[in-house]
């Protein structure tokens, strides 16, 4: 599956030199956002507030779209259930709860179940149409949202549920600053999914069989790398890392609810975008900073209230895109005549 | 795409049945017969931006609220006449496509389908904001509501109108054009064809289409536009009957409609799940089969029903 | 001659007879929906979707029509109630709305949920004088437009049942200007009518104290999250906190104040004082203690030895078992469907042996009832020609026993609340 694109139109007058210059060092100017957040937290309790809150939300976001970049680099697919997939995988954490597992052991057991269900989504759904086109797979995709949200709310209901929090209700006051430990969980949780994710790509040989698989598939093949279950397998993970999407954004949400994931499924959207779809670093740092941007612009740009927030997102993305047709971190690809 | 005489004979027949069938039916199956008409145009806008010229769009629910806040507002305020403004709708969300389009040229594939997204999903909100104008929550209600049949007559008029036009388009030379971006923008350039000027085409119109589409949509509501009614779902509804219509061909375009307007009606009488939720479950599941079956949509299976029949020996033929 | 005269006048009498027999009987058929032993009505609520939490309130609604129906129904009419689902959404409120009237032919529309699929719908129902009746929105259009001129034309077909928002509202801000003259207030209001409603009316309640509002900070429904509009609120000193939120966000709301250490005075609104609410709010940390709000429905908890409770555990245990739980935890949404399917029955009972749709309303115009077994005691129903709010009274109470803890109503029953 050769994955290049051609390169977009331009239009006829190309961008000034100056600007491409400008957005040339994405890691730095990186680097000089996070520069410049330390030093607003340090100078005010409120800047420093809604950064840590903004974080927080961010690596939610973050997890979710990593998810998404990660069926993303293996099928060149966006998948409209990944946030549906994982509510579903949440509803089995409280359902196993509420039958008597500890929450961690529930947390476990769920991603265990994550990881089949994504295996098993891949291969009855999405391997009958992944080779006919791209159109096919994303409505396919489109099916399965509406299809487990209806499953989800027939089985549970759409009443609200209560789940207990997994890292309790203590508050740090650092400074002025409150720190929730839920928050700061977590953000302990989201990276080490992410590291440990990272780990198994970079480390192992499964990892390394997959990566051959999304860049190079015939290749692949010649050397004995069985591509269609590697495929099953990367949708496997991007589920683990929806369900672990899905049980920190419940405890930051208080409710279990059907529509826990959809507005979260959204700034996922965007931050992937953002990040740029083939990467993954790109989606953390997408998530992460699309929470603290929001929270900054809500407190202090007067025209951006609540209606506008979503769109404003959005907004930044498309700003981005037009400048950054590959988001942050990709590389826009050049297709060979 | 020639006119042959079978498709002619199609064409005239199919136009009978339609203006004949508000006689046969009951004004409440009236009603859901002009939701497939519009349905039917919206699908059609869609089909000649991502079918014939290769840009995914998954933001038409956009062009759509801007068309039935048009007709809504309009009538409210001014008490315009309802076809004039879908008119109008027609050229607002024509110049709107413009637009997008321009800086749509920057952006390919799955970027250009997220940007189009982030449309669908921000347009709805600026009836929120700017509550004073644009009703807010509450809604803006049209002066004059229609009946089922006046309703019937506009969207499947329109339709037919908006068929023509498209088939007169797409087999000239835009759509050759649009077909030559679609199968390989390098080769077309090369070919001396604009690829600014007709990609940025394509979009107008898809977007002129799904204004009309949506100007029909919210009288169809009693004439009341809300941000609820033109949710995420809606484009992606859209989307699912281009795919289901089958991209790249007009006539499939009838099959998608009536998939997408008319089975979330049947999927509630469905007595599977017994309850409400059984509509979704029905109708997730009937889209995934439906596109695991025929992935080249309804005109996929046309195509090859057409090529099934001509490898049959001569012998079997009747 | 004489003979066939007479003839004549007994045959044309008989005639006459006839006809208007044949005229009445055919007045009382005229109404669809209603046969002699039975009565069709149906409602559309959000069963799905964004507002699906509520759908406790149409199951309970048909728990108490079957509990009406075994003991023989209405005037030997068993009422045959159909909910439809529109996920809040009204573009399908409208079809589902059409379909109810012109292919089931239903008898009157009833309980429906939501102001704009309300809205979407009332012009429709109206032209058709199909009665849409004891609507579950708080929006006051339901009160005024019976004879005003509402979106062009008066909406007499049209009622509602509850307390309106901007009331509500209204009871907060004089309570607040009455108890805390000097607060300073912060508000966090829904950014769409609902929300909007209750600010006006809160601004109204305050009067010359509505100078004391520091910030009012909207959120929007697809906000995950409040932490900023809520350290807003903080950061301007606000010690006063008064939301106006649907459930979800409101738990939000008390949890993330109690987490970045603000305790303000904490005032919500009645749709979000469901006991279930505040005590997820407890077990997430919140400050329940002292939170402020009203009810006009009885509690299951509070009060359960009230007759009206013990009737409805009984009509809950046993036609709507799955509700059984939730009621006995304190669900009001529980108790507000059985009140308003109870005073469905009222009008329908005072309606006549033979109800019509025009007689439906004018019951339902003219309530006078303290005998509703589902309000607050004291709570009476009227409605007149003047006005069409059937309950106008509101009691405060305010949560003490934290997270085990319970709404108690402190103060007198308010009345006029509009």
């Amino acid at each position: 599956m050769a994955t290049v694109e051609t390169r977009p139109a331009r239009l006829r007058r190309d961008l000034p030199q100056w600007l491409r210059a400008l957005v040339r060092p994405v890691p730095l100017g990186l680097a000089a956002a996070c520069v410049f957040l330390v030093v607003g937290s340090l100078l005010s309790n409120d800047f420093a507030q809604q950064t840590v809150a903004g974080l927080a939300q961010g690596t939610i976001f973050g997890s979710l779209a990593l998810a998404l970049v990660l069926i993303y680099r293996a099928t060149e697919v966006i998948n409209f259930a990944q946030g549906e997939m994982a509510m579903a995988t949440t509803y089995v954490a409280y359902q196993l709860i509420s039958w008597g597992l500890s929450y961690w052991e529930a947390f476990f057991a769920t991603l265990v179940v994550a990881f089949v269900f994504g295996v098993v989504v891949q291969v009855v759904f999405i391997r009958p149409v992944q080779h006919t086109s791209v159109i096919a797979v994303v409505i396919v995709t489109v099916g399965l949202f509406i299809l487990i949200d209806g499953l989800v709310t027939w089985k549970w209901g759409a009443d609200l549920k209560f789940m207990p929090a997994p890292f309790g209700k203590t508050v740090y006051h650092v400074g002025g600053v409150a720190f929730a430990q839920q928050d700061l969980g977590t953000l302990l949780v989201s990276v080490l999914s992410v590291l440990l994710l990272w780990a198994l790509f970079r480390f192992t040989k499964l990892g390394l069989a997959m990566r051959a698989a999304a860049l190079r598939p015939a290749s692949a093949r010649l050397v004995g790398v069985r591509v269609d279950r590697m495929l099953a397998i990367g949708w496997g993970f991007a589920a683990v890392l929806g369900a672990v999407a899905g049980l920190m954004a419940e405890p930051a949400q208080y409710v279990l609810q059907p529509s826990l994931m959809q507005p979260i499924l959204l700034y996922a959207f965007a931050a992937a975008v953002l990040g740029g779809l083939e990467s993954p670093a790109g989606a953390v740092v997408g998530g992460i900073a699309l929470g603290v941007f929001l929270n900054l612009v809500g407190q202090y740009v007067g025209f951006v209230t609540s209606e506008l927030r979503l769109p404003f997102a959005f907004a930044v993305l498309l700003v981005v895109l037009l400048v950054k047709p590959a988001g942050l971190f990709g590389r826009a690809r050049v297709r060979r005549v | 795409m020639k006119p042959s005489a079978v498709g002619l004979a199609t064409t005239v027949v199919a136009g009978a049945v339609l203006a004949l069938l508000p006689f046969a039916l009951s004004s409440y199956h009236q009603g859901l017969a002009a939701q497939v008409g519009v349905y039917f145009i919206a699908i059609l806008g869609l089909n000649i931006l991502t079918g014939y010229s290769g840009q995914i769009s998954i933001g038409h629910g956009a062009f759509m609220a801007i068309g039935g806040y048009t007709t809504a507002i309009m009538s409210r305020d001014h008490r315009t006449n309802l076809i004039l403004t879908m008119l109008m709708a027609l050229a607002i969300c024509f110049v709107l496509g413009l637009v997008v389009g321009l800086p749509a040229l920057r952006l390919s594939g799955v970027y250009l389908a997220l940007a189009t997204f982030a449309l669908a999903v921000s347009v709805p909100q600026l009836p929120l904001k700017f509550s004073t104008f644009l009703g807010g929550s509450n809604g803006v209600q049209s002066a004059e509501t229609v009946t089922h049949r006046w309703l019937y007559g506009a969207s499947w008029t329109a339709a037919a109108i908006l068929f023509v036009l498209a088939w007169l388009l797409l087999r000239g030379r835009t759509g050759r054009a649009f077909r030559a971006i679609r199968d390989s923008e390098i080769a077309a350039t090369s070919s001396g064809v604009r690829l600014p000027i007709y990609k940025t085409l394509a979009f107008g119109v898809s977007a002129a289409y799904a204004g009309v589409a949506g100007s029909l949509y919210v009288l169809g509501t009693n004439g009341f536009a809300q941000p609820n009614e033109f949710g995420v779902l809606l484009s992606l509804q859209i989307l699912v009957g281009a795919a289901v219509a089958g991209l790249g061909s007009l006539w499939g375009v009838l099959a998608g409609a009536a998939f997408v307007g008319l089975l979330p009606t049947i999927s509630k009488d469905v007595p599977l799940v017994g309850s409400a939720h059984g509509q979704d479950v029905v109708f997730g599941l009937i889209v995934v089969l439906v596109m695991l079956l025929l992935p080249q949509g309804f005109a996929g299976f046309l195509a090859r029903l057409a090529r099934l029949r001509a490898a049959r020996p001569a012998s079997d033929r009747p | 001659m004489r003979i066939n005269g007479r003839i004549g006048a007994l045959v044309a009498a008989l005639a006459v007879t006839g006809v208007a027999a044949g005229a009445a009987a055919g007045a009382h058929r005229a109404d669809p929906g209603i046969t002699k032993t039975s009565i069709k009505i149906g409602g559309t609520f959000p069963l799905t979707g964004v507002a699906s939490l509520y759908k406790t309130i149409p199951a309970a609604e048909k728990a108490y029509y079957d509990y009406v129906n075994a003991h023989g129904g209405v005037n030997g009419r068993k009422i045959d109630f159909e909910i439809l689902d529109d996920a809040y959404d009204p573009s399908k409120t409208v079809p589902l709305v059409q379909q109810l009237v012109e292919k089931d032919k239903v008898f009157a529309v009833v309980g429906s949920l939501g102001t704009a699929p309300g809205l979407a719908t009332w012009g429709y129902l109206n032209s058709k004088k199909v009665p849409q009746v004891l609507l579950a929105t708080g929006d006051s259009y339901w009160g005024f437009c019976v004879k005003k001129a509402c979106a062009g034309s008066p909406k007499p077909w049209t009622s509602g049942w509850q307390p309106d928002y901007p009331g509500e509202g209204k009871v907060y801000g004089r309570y607040i200007a009455a108890n805390m003259p000097n607060a300073k207030i912060g508000v966090l209001y829904q950014n769409d009518a609902y929300g909007k409603n209750y600010y006006a009316g809160l601004r109204v309640g305050l009067g010359a104290k509505k100078e004391n509002i520091v910030d009012a900070e909207s959120y929007d429904v697809t906000n995950p999250s409040l932490t900023q509009q809520i350290l807003a609120l903080k950061s301007k000193g606000a010690d006063v906190f008064v939301v106006f939120a649907t459930p979800s966000p409101t738990i939000t709301a008390l949890v993330t104040a109690a987490k970045v250490g603000w305790s303000p005075t904490t005032i919500i609104n009645n749709v979000s004082a469901n006991r279930l609410f505040l005590l997820a709010a407890a077990a997430n940390g919140a400050n329940v203690d002292g939170v402020i709000s009203t009810t006009y429905v009885a509690s299951p908890t509070t009060q359960p030895d009230l007759p009206g409770m013990k009737l409805a555990k009984q009509i809950i245990d046993q036609y709507a078992p799955s509700l059984a739980s939730s009621f006995a935890q304190g669900d009001t949404n529980i108790v507000y469907g059985l009140g308003v399917a109870w005073t469905f029955v009222h009008a329908l009972q005072k309606a006549g042996r033979n109800p019509t749709r025009a007689s439906l309303m004018e019951a339902l115009h003219s309530l006078n009832t303290s005998k509703n077994p589902c309000v607050y005691p004291g709570i009476k129903l009227q409605t007149s020609e003047n006005d069409n709010y059937p309950i106008e009274q509101e009691i405060m109470i305010r949560w003490s026993g934290g997270a085990r803890g319970d709404w108690h109503p402190f103060g007198k029953l308010l009345s006029g609340v509009r």
